[in-house]
């Protein structure tokens, strides 16, 4: 068991060791300034039909949201210009480096909080989804201490009493 | 005020809430002590909790969390050279090195004895400026109301991340999300996109525990789980505060209760704000100020009456005007909002005796909490060393269980992680996350008071400009963005000056 464990930790060392000098950089203004342009756009586009409004009104429900959303778009204009204006002027830009190890590494954790999720709404027992998570992020973080497991464990399964006895929430 | 006092004493001193207020007082400190936690998390994690409790003991139950946050950061900051909260970086500065000298309980004690002074006097101005302040809000119109909420969103979006267009965005996300579900004026459904379920809108609760306690797992991808090892030998000085000492400690205490008060009144800003420029004040004003940075009593003083002055200060905007001074009592309002009570003056009329409970109940929390921090500070101080690898799953587990019991589905649990995702896309464009909660907390009231006023005008915008307090709050806005900006800019032209020197 030992040796399969070391095994296991000596491949994922090797795999974190490739990905870990991987990183990709991008200008976070410009990125943030077209993605939340593009969002504001989406929702103009979609607030007719998301928004029902009777007709006579002097203010109906789009008047804020439209309010918003064009002064959401004013705000990315402004983000995307300045930084369009650096690029000209040759001035730096903000970048944002992105380790690849690191998103995989949130990818797991992801994967860990959605197999909780689906565990405790699929079996109806909430609990079950509590211990997965314990031991899902003790086995992320490489615990190899049984001490650990066991006082996880005991409050994952404790927790979940005192919502489920203490407070009367029936899951 | 004072045909308050005698009911709202008998509705407080009750024993459950001296309970709560302990329980309260003891899970903020614990949470504070540990570096990565933070205040905010901690209120979020333990709001479903008040959804079961009446107005009364909820409200003493986070404000013992809130208040003990502003002291627990201290602890790891003095001990182990790491603040606990961001708010605690300035009494690191001086506490660390007063514990190197071996005076670890003295610099423990100073931080306690600051903290309650300023907890207690902030406490102090609320009771008695809230209400007048209270009254003068009564006097707000719709425009008035929507320039008031203006003007907080002005300065949250400025003051919340690096640059003030992003904030503006952030909180244009947050008001959208604020406008999901039922049209509050005509009572038709807006941006469900055919869920079902987003009919009642996106609750607060959720949403935060996505926003603010998931992501940070997520960000856990980002280190490595190191363990603090504490020596708790450290704790084994005397603790004596010698005369000298005290007589040094009354000045930048006084001072910095007052900034902290001041700058908690500003919606926006907050505990750190408060004491980096209480910090600083209290360098300048001092005989002594060769001794900042290596472990000045002055300095851990100033910097922990500041930020425990701005727990009672930030009540002040959120009670009277429904604008939250930071976005920790923010969440407190849905604590209120829940048992019925809604911001304004009849808060101090009409719910009157519940009003002054909680008031006076802040005093009461700080009391606790110094007596707290001086028999189990050794204990707060054990809990940095938690391992990450226990915290993660509980924290996690308390997020998805709080998450399930505000509606008790799991469709709010989906939503939740829904947020964190954004969340976690947010981060990588370094867009700030407080505008958005402080956008879905004004949400409501900014939309409703924008389209009352319009109606009442028939459509005339002139009507945010017509009277006496509209012009006043339009001049703030302005001067608050003009300032934002001049700090802005002189915060990058020092950046590229100490570019251009290395």
């Amino acid at each position: 068991m030992k040796q399969l464990i070391d095994r296991v930790d000596a491949r994922l060392d090797a795999w974190g060791e490739a990905l870990k000098g991987k990183e990709f950089r991008f200008p976070s203004d410009l990125a943030a300034g077209i993605v939340f342009a593009l969002v504001g756009i989406a929702m103009l586009l979609a607030m007719p039909s998301q928004i029902t409004v009777s007709g006579g009104d002097v203010v109906d429900g789009r008047a804020f949201p439209t309010l918003l959303m064009t002064v959401m778009l004013i705000a990315c204009a402004a983000l995307i210009g300045k930084e369009l204006v650096k690029l000209a002027r040759k001035q730096p830009i903000t970048w944002k480096t992105v380790n690849l190890l690191v998103e995989v590494k949130a990818l797991v954790i992801l994967g860990i909080l959605l197999g909780t999720y689906f565990l405790s709404k699929y079996t109806g027992m909430f609990v079950i989804g509590a211990v997965f998570c314990a031991l899902g992020f003790l086995v992320f973080f490489r615990c190899r201490k049984w001490s650990y497991y066991a006082i996880t464990l005991g409050l994952a399964v404790g927790i979940w009493c005192a919502f489920r006895f203490g407070l009367g929430v029936s899951f | 005020m004072l045909e308050f006092i005698g009911p709202a004493s008998g509705l407080l001193f009750t024993i459950e809430n001296i309970l709560w207020i302990n329980i309260g007082v003891f899970i903020g400190s614990v949470f504070a002590a540990i570096p990565g936690l933070t205040v905010i998390l901690c209120v979020i994690l333990f709001l479903p909790f008040t959804y079961q409790m009446t107005a009364i003991p909820g409200m003493m139950f986070l404000l013992g969390i809130y208040c003990a946050g502003g002291y627990g950061g201290s602890v790891s900051a003095i001990l182990i050279n790491t603040p606990g909260t961001p708010h605690a970086a300035a009494t690191m500065l001086d506490g660390h090195p007063l514990s190197k000298q071996g005076r670890t309980k003295a610099a423990l004690k100073i931080a306690l004895y600051a903290s309650t002074f300023g907890g207690v006097f902030s406490a102090l101005m609320l009771l008695f400026l809230g209400p007048q302040v209270a009254r003068v809000a009564a006097q707000l119109g719709t425009a008035e109301y929507f320039m008031v909420c203006l003007f907080g969103l002005t300065i949250i979006a400025g003051v919340s991340g690096k640059s003030m267009i992003k904030g503006i965005i952030s909180a244009c996300i947050g008001l959208l999300l604020s406008c999901v579900g039922t049209d509050p004026m005509t009572g038709y459904d807006r941006l469900t996109f055919g869920i079902g379920r987003l009919y009642m809108g996106l609750d607060l609760a959720v949403c935060l525990i996505g926003l603010f306690a998931l992501v940070e797992i997520l960000a856990k991808a980002e280190l490595k789980p190191d363990a603090l090892h504490l020596d708790t030998k450290k704790m084994e000085d005397n603790g004596v505060i010698t005369k000298e000492e005290y007589k040094r400690i009354v000045r930048p205490v006084l001072l910095s209760s007052l900034i902290g008060s001041l700058v908690g009144i500003i919606p926006g800003t907050g505990a750190s704000e408060a004491s980096w420029f209480s910090y600083n004040t209290a360098k300048n004003m001092s005989k002594h100020p060769e001794e900042f940075g290596h472990g000045s009593v002055e300095g851990i003083a100033a910097a922990e009456s500041a930020n425990n002055a701005v727990t009672g200060a930030t009540l002040i905007p959120l009670l009277t005007l429904g604008i939250p001074g930071d976005g920790t009592v923010a969440i407190m309002l849905s604590a209120l909002m829940i048992n019925g009570l809604n911001p304004g003056l009849s808060l101090f009329t009409t719910d009157g005796d519940i009003m002054y409970a909680i008031m006076l109940g802040l005093i009461l929390v700080n009391l606790f909490m110094l007596l707290q921090g001086r028999f189990l500070t050794r204990l707060f101080a054990k809990v940095v060393s938690i391992p990450q690898e226990i915290l993660t799953p509980i924290i996690v587990i308390f997020c998805f269980a709080g998450a399930y019991s505000v509606n008790k589905n799991y469709f709010d649990v989906a939503v939740a992680l829904v947020f964190a995702i954004i969340a976690w896309v947010l981060r990588k464009l370094d867009m700030p996350a407080v505008p958005i909660l402080l956008g879905m907390v004004l949400g409501n009231m900014t939309e409703t008071n924008f389209r009352r006023a319009l109606l009442i005008s028939n459509g005339n915008p002139s009507i945010f400009f017509s009277s006496i307090y509209c012009i006043i709050f339009l001049v703030l806005i302005v001067v608050a963005v003009g300032t934002i900006v001049r700090g802005k800019l002189n915060e990058r032209k020092a950046a590229q000056t100490a570019g251009k020197e290395h």
